[in-house]
């Protein structure tokens, strides 16, 4: 094992206590303090029973007053209120994904952006039925960029990628009436169910949760997923570094933050030409380091090995380090903190999406037109502003460890071909997989996702999860903030092969790869849910039957209880820990918990004790094997 | 059942028997009464390096099986069923012991049982060499004694150690084939638990020659997994002991193959690598060897000549020759491709067409030569790397003339070695041979395709050569310095120029012009540890000059020290060193203000004053010599040549001769890079000068731009 030691979740907050000092010098807020003023929290708000969608109100239910105005019981008000939060998760995945088809319409063998992964747009285009025998890639790239681009406001039909799962499932949706329309559709279909004097109907609420969730997962998301491949490359595995530590003191440093890979890609671009590293050596610097935070960073990690600085909670000390000359945002779970923050230091805050435009920032709006000239322009700026840093705030913790990253399903297989033996074997399938977790080599798999959130003691969840589920066999594939968390405390580095029990850790011994696969960003969970439908589709079972789970123990976003509602809309149990506003209904939360198993084979759990949590999910991967007699 | 169910239900059946033989043995003895192996100092050597315990009398043994029994934990998960296969081997050992009571000998010719430490001793060194490439452990019997004995007779020939257990030894001895260790084929005895034997040697190789102590099990199975290249191959039927052996051998990171379909399909039993389902007998061997990731070294290539060196520069002249292929005239290609490995049969050699016996005395032919390589770690950059040695391979064979590469290539191959019996499948008997066994890190299988028929060539060559081709030319031009990461270091001539390193960049190969940065990068990934490594360019000095602080560190530690700094691409600043196998050096003649390039085959006088052997005498060696630098033909048309300097722009005179080899590239570059026109017809030459006053004279009148540059020193 050498040198190697995990990262303990003491040392990142001793790390962000150091930097809260710089903080206090300056006069900076954190959401530490802002935790505090705002607890506790509302009670009404956290059973999800205030009514706020008319003007009668707001009304919110109590033993005394058991219905709002117009008559609706608790019931109706949570499922309404999860209903809306599924949409708003929906809509925000699945916008993502159409920037991304409008920037594969733009793209041009002359131009910023070019199809990079040409296979992959080919593979696609035939699983959707179009025709590429003699076309040029850059037609085939716009038809199918259009036909992506269609399939948010198509008049009949469910979405294409549906084609990808197994029958079993496509079945059950059709007969459940959850199968994914047109996915704008679905999103305007829930807010109409949820307005007032429409649905309040438990049953009906939550049906249509999964459904908009479903035109996330296998619409918008996938979409975004796919074809952001097409343009920037399908990741495959890749070394880099992970935690604050990946700043550069002598460098100037960019900080690449949000979701959309559009504008990072371009900025990383820049930040490797040499004309823009001769100016910042102009400027007094040694060179550039790009780094990242949140989904972006995930993006640019996973094809080009950026390191990434840090995940959600963690965005604030970026700017605390006094060392980000500027921190480059793009859409989602960007903290509006940042303005006023990076006032109390030289940090430019750039904004560039009309989607999310800021008080406190410098706004360069960015369109894929004019990708290039706009990241030129902000990495000048950046460069620029490396003179005006205040070397008595600079202090970037001493904290970073390796992370091998890129684990697309591309990338999973291939892997997996290297431990097939083709005497007897077919390599492109998941079987030798498959295999392992037939034979109890592995005892299942765990899908960890999601956020961090002040609730949870940030990042403790997930790493405490994960080690206790690889010290069990249980292989963990993780996107988001939460693969995030893995990599800063060093479960992505191969050497944590040790932590693992001696299935797994076999396993990654003749494989080559660490116990925690990083599979992307948040859209990218899509890729789970690739990949399970080929492990379904290889090995006959269902995917409901696969030892398979789903796992978001600190969530926060709307983006996530989409994404659970897609997961276990597919038919993977899915483990929370932070409840999702529906305490306040017994019928809501039954529902979700149990009810809709008989609809999708699959159910939530929720359980905020993690210590119970993880046990659950083992509990759940044993009675899974047992019901398929392996 | 699942396969871990199977597992401790074999376990429970030995370690049931084991218990009873124990007591049975202690009240007929009693505790006190020894028991040991003969020939060991190791005692029971599973359990001792399992425990680091030594055990001495049955009272103790049976304190022993308590330990075992601790070993035998029953959760779902593999380390239950590893420690498990561990603690049935364990068992295994002890009934084996009792064996050898009172100095009993229980095994009888051809049986060895229990094998001593010498016979262990002996066995290191080719172990460790790789002279024995893995130890195979078949068990059970064959579905019949001819295909038992055929997949003996394969390991043996590949030089591999063969041990026996139950059936197959009586299926030897039906046929009567020979067995013995000095024919690395070792009966070990006809019970089950007699496979301990080679478990045992396994064991005390981790004692002996790892310096694994008694008790580190987890050090002893790391030992074993990663340096023992032990297999199973067990027949079927499986039953639940074997399987429980079989989990202490994959514990051990030893996989086993077995044919027993039956168990399988009943049981989940397959694992990648490590339990694997060959329903065909006569694929075990080459399963196995993929398996456990064996690569057998190929001495001997299978050709009705003589194959060496000393026939590398054999000339075959016109009326000598039997046939003649020749690229200029006819469709020809020699090319290596990367495929599936499932796409590739090991050693399958194919001639598509007429053989040599078909082609008319004194003939010109088509020939395309496609070499098919399959491997884990293949990368297509090696492609080209293989096919270049391609050249050499082919001329080592007596009586055959390989000049040229990929589509212009020209074989002559002799009467004599036609008469000898050599036909086209040969050719691919040289490249399987050579490409097996030099390329054996990277490439797992090959096969050799051969086209003779004048059609197929020319498909070969148009459609399947010339396009790869293209492919890797615009591979090449997209390799700058600046678009690779590392670098290379290069040390083979280390052996007569001890303190020489060369860094190998894209844009500048090794000064002996024969080592690339592909060549460097396939050099690394075959030899780790070898002349070859990489270097980073993380920290830059100097842009300009191209000095790195990685790249210096590099070179100091190449070097032993001996270097300081380098820069990569001045003549003057640092210059890189020169062993004294350059194939060029280049020199400043300050007069015109330029530099003079001068080849090794240039036996004239330069306007420096000095001839090639004189430049030679002191630029080599080692040491830096500002001014002077020894180099590749290949890097003078190179973006990054004398860079600092002001590049090939300095360029004033080389040798006729030289000059027209680098003319196109030249060209081109002086076009690219200042716009000037055939910028070779400026440069001197020994026609023109061997002067500085003369050649002053013609450079002038050309305009060269050397002359207005700044100064150089």
């Amino acid at each position: 094992m050498g040198d190697f030691k995990l990262t303990t979740v003491e040392e990142f907050e001793a790390a962000t206590e150091r930097l809260l000092e710089t903080g206090k010098k300056v006069g900076a807020d954190a959401w530490q303090y802002r935790v505090k003023n705002q607890t506790p929290h509302c009670k009404f708000g956290e059973q999800g029973i205030c009514c706020r969608i008319c003007s009668m109100g707001p009304c919110r239910i109590t033993p005394k007053a058991p219905r709002g105005i117009c008559g609706c019981d608790a019931h109706g008000i949570v499922g309404r209120n999860y209903l809306k939060f599924t949409a708003g998760g929906a809509a925000t995945h699945s916008d993502h994904g159409r920037e991304i088809c409008h920037t594969l319409y733009c793209a041009d063998p002359n131009g910023a952006y070019k199809v990079k992964d040409p296979e992959k747009l080919v593979r696609i285009a035939k699983e959707w039925g179009v025709e590429t025998e003699g076309k040029d890639i850059y037609d085939l790239a716009h038809e199918m960029a259009y036909k992506g681009l269609e399939e948010y406001g198509k008049v009949f039909g469910f979405q294409n990628f549906m084609n990808r799962l197994p029958e079993h499932t496509q079945e059950i949706w059709k007969r459940e009436e959850v199968a994914p329309r047109a996915i704008d559709r679905e999103v305007s279909c829930s807010l109409h169910m949820s307005h007032m004097g429409c649905s309040s109907k438990p049953e009906a609420l939550i049906r249509q949760s999964l459904r908009a969730g479903l035109a996330d997962g296998w619409g918008g998301s996938m979409a975004g997923t796919e074809f952001s491949d097409v343009l920037f490359g399908t990741p495959k595995p890749i070394d880099t570094e992970a935690n604050l530590g990946v700043m550069v003191a002598e460098n100037v440093n960019i900080v690449v933050h949000g979701h959309d890979p559009s504008l990072s890609e371009m900025i990383c671009e820049f930040a490797d030409d040499p004309e823009m590293i001769a100016y910042a050596k102009e400027m007094g610097a040694k060179g550039i380091t790009v780094s990242g935070v949140c989904c972006t960073s995930n993006e640019v990690a996973m094809r080009r090995g950026i390191p990434m600085a840090g995940n959600f909670l963690q965005q604030e000390n970026v700017v605390l380090t006094g060392a980000c000359e500027a921190i480059v945002v793009d859409v989602q779970c960007i903290f509006p903190a940042l303005g006023p923050l990076s006032k109390c230091f030289h940090t430019k805050f750039v904004t560039t999406s009309p989607i999310a435009q800021m008080p406190d920032s410098e706004y360069i709006r960015f369109s894929a037109e004019t990708a290039a000239e706009n990241a030129k322009s902000i990495v000048k700026m950046a460069i620029e502003n490396f003179k005006n840093r205040k070397p008595e705030l600079v202090h970037i913790p001493d904290m970073k460890q390796k992370a091998t990253v890129g684990y697309s399903v591309e990338a999973i297989v291939k892997t997996l071909d290297g431990v097939t033996n083709s005497q007897v074997d077919v390599t492109g399938t998941t079987k030798p997989l498959i295999e392992c977790i037939t034979s109890g080599v592995i005892r299942g798999a765990v899908a960890m996702v999601g956020c961090n959130n002040p609730k949870i003691r940030p990042d403790t969840a997930h790493i405490e999860l994960m080690k206790k589920l690889i010290a069990n066999d249980i292989i963990v594939v993780a996107s988001g903030c939460s693969a995030q968390a893995a990599a800063k405390a060093g479960l992505m580095d191969k050497r944590a092969k040790d932590l693992c029990g001696a299935g797994l850790k076999r396993v990654c011994e003749l494989a080559d790869i660490p116990p925690v696969l990083h599979m992307g960003s948040c859209v990218d969970i899509s890729r789970m849910m690739v990949l399970v439908a080929t492990l379904a589709k290889d090995s006959g079972l269902n995917i409901s039957q696969l030892p398979v789970v789903g796992c978001a123990p600190e969530w926060m976003s709307e983006k996530a209880v989409s994404i659970g509602n897609y997961v276990v809309g597919t038919g993977i149990d899915t483990f929370l820990g932070v409840d999702p506003y529906v305490s306040g209904s017994d019928q809501v939360a039954g529902l979700l918990t149990n009810g809709i198993r008989d609809w999708v084979e699959a159910a939530y759990t929720v359980e905020t004790d993690i210590e119970k949590l993880v046990d659950k999910m083992i509990e759940r991967i044993e009675e899974k094997r047992e019901a398929i007699g392996i | 059942m699942t396969l871990f169910d199977v597992v401790f239900s074999g376990n429970d059946t030995v370690y049931g028997l084991t218990e009873s033989a124990i007591n049975d043995a202690i009240e007929k003895y009693g505790a006190d009464k020894p028991v040991a192996f003969p020939d060991t100092a190791y005692s029971l050597p599973c359990y001792y390096g399992v425990t680091g315990t030594k055990v001495g009398n049955l009272g103790e043994l049976k304190e022993a099986l308590g330990v075992v029994k601790t070993l035998m934990t029953r959760q779902k998960r593999l380390n239950d069923a590893f420690m498990s296969g561990v603690a049935t081997a364990l068992c295994a050992e002890f009934i084996e012991v009792l064996k050898y009571m009172d100095g009993a000998t229980p095994y009888a010719e051809p049986c060895y049982g229990h094998l001593g430490d010498a016979i262990i001793r002996e066995l290191g060194v080719p172990l460790v060499t790789g002279d024995i490439p893995g130890v195979a452990v078949i068990l059970g019997s064959a579905p019949s004694a001819e295909e038992g004995v055929a997949l003996i007779k394969s390991y043996q020939a590949q030089g591999i150690l063969v041990t026996l257990v139950g059936g197959i030894i009586d299926q030897c001895e039906e046929m009567g084939y020979k067995t013995g260790a000095n024919v690395r084929v070792i009966p070990l005895g006809k019970d089950v638990t007699s496979v301990i034997h080679v478990v045992s040697v396994a064991v005390r190789a981790a004692l002996i020659f790892g310096n694994i102590q008694g008790g580190d099990a987890a050090g002893l199975m790391e030992y074993t997994f990663k340096r023992v290249p032990a297999f199973v191959n067990a027949f079927a039927p499986l039953d639940p002991v074997i399987v429980a052996c079989g989990a202490g051998a994959i514990a051990l990171g030893f996989p086993v193959v077995t044919n027993d379909v039956a168990t399988a399909e009943a049981v989940n039993v397959r694992v990648p690598k490590s339990l694997i389902v060959q329903p065909d007998v006569s694929k075990f061997n080459a399963t196995s060897l993929e398996a456990r990731d064996i690569k057998i070294k190929i001495t001997n290539i299978d050709i009705p000549v003589a194959f060496a060196s000393a026939f590398e520069g054999e000339i075959i002249r016109r009326g000598d020759m039997q046939v003649e292929f020749d690229g200029s005239r006819v469709d020809c290609c020699e090319l290596v491709r990367t495929c599936e490995a499932s796409e590739v049969e090991d050693h399958k050699i194919e001639v598509i067409g007429p053989d040599l016996d078909e082609m008319p005395e004194g003939s010109k032919q088509s020939i395309a030569y496609v070499v098919e390589v399959a491997g884990k770690t293949m990368q297509s950059d090696f492609e080209p790397v293989f096919e270049r040695k391609f050249h050499s391979y082919l001329n080592c064979v007596e009586g055959m003339m390989h000049t040229g590469q990929r589509d212009m290539i020209r074989i002559r191959i002799s009467k004599d070695t036609f008469n000898a019996g050599f036909r086209a499948k040969h050719i691919g008997e040289v490249l399987y041979a050579k490409v097996k066994s030099e390329f054996a890190a990277v490439v797992d299988k090959c096969q050799v395709k051969i086209y003779t028929d004048p059609a197929e060539c020319t498909k070969i060559r148009h459609e399947v050569a010339m396009p790869m081709f293209d492919k890797r030319d615009e591979r090449l031009t997209t390799l700058t310095d600046e678009s690779v990461d590392v670098y290379y270091s290069c040390i083979m001539c280390q052996a007569f120029s001890p303190s020489h390193v060369c860094v190998v960049t894209p844009e500048r190969l090794g000064l002996c012009g024969a080592v690339s940065w592909l060549d460097a990068k396939a050099t690394n990934e075959l030899d780790p540890q070898g002349p070859c490594q990489v270097i980073t360019k993380e920290r830059v000095i100097d842009e300009r000059i191209g000095e790195y602080e990685d790249v210096n560190e590099a070179v100091q530690k190449f070097s032993q020290g001996a270097l300081e700094d380098v820069s990569l691409y001045s003549i003057i600043e640092k210059p890189m060193t020169s062993c004294g196998c350059f194939e060029c050096i280049c020199g400043i003649e300050p007069l015109s203000n330029g530099v003079c390039i001068a080849n090794r085959e240039y036996a004239g006088m330069t306007p420096i004053g000095m001839t090639f052997p004189e430049l030679a005498s002191m630029t080599g060696g080692g040491v830096q010599t500002p001014g002077f630098m020894g180099h590749g033909k290949h890097f003078i048309a190179s973006k990054k040549f004398m860079k600092a300097e002001g590049g090939i722009e300095r360029i004033v005179w080389m040798p006729k001769d030289l000059k027209e080899q680098v003319a196109e590239r030249l060209n081109a570059t002086a076009k690219e890079l200042y716009g000037i026109d055939n910028f070779t017809d400026m440069i001197g030459d020994e026609t023109v000068a061997e002067d500085p006053e003369t050649l002053l004279e013609f450079l002038t009148e050309k305009g060269h731009p050397a002359l207005s540059m700044e100064p150089m020193m």
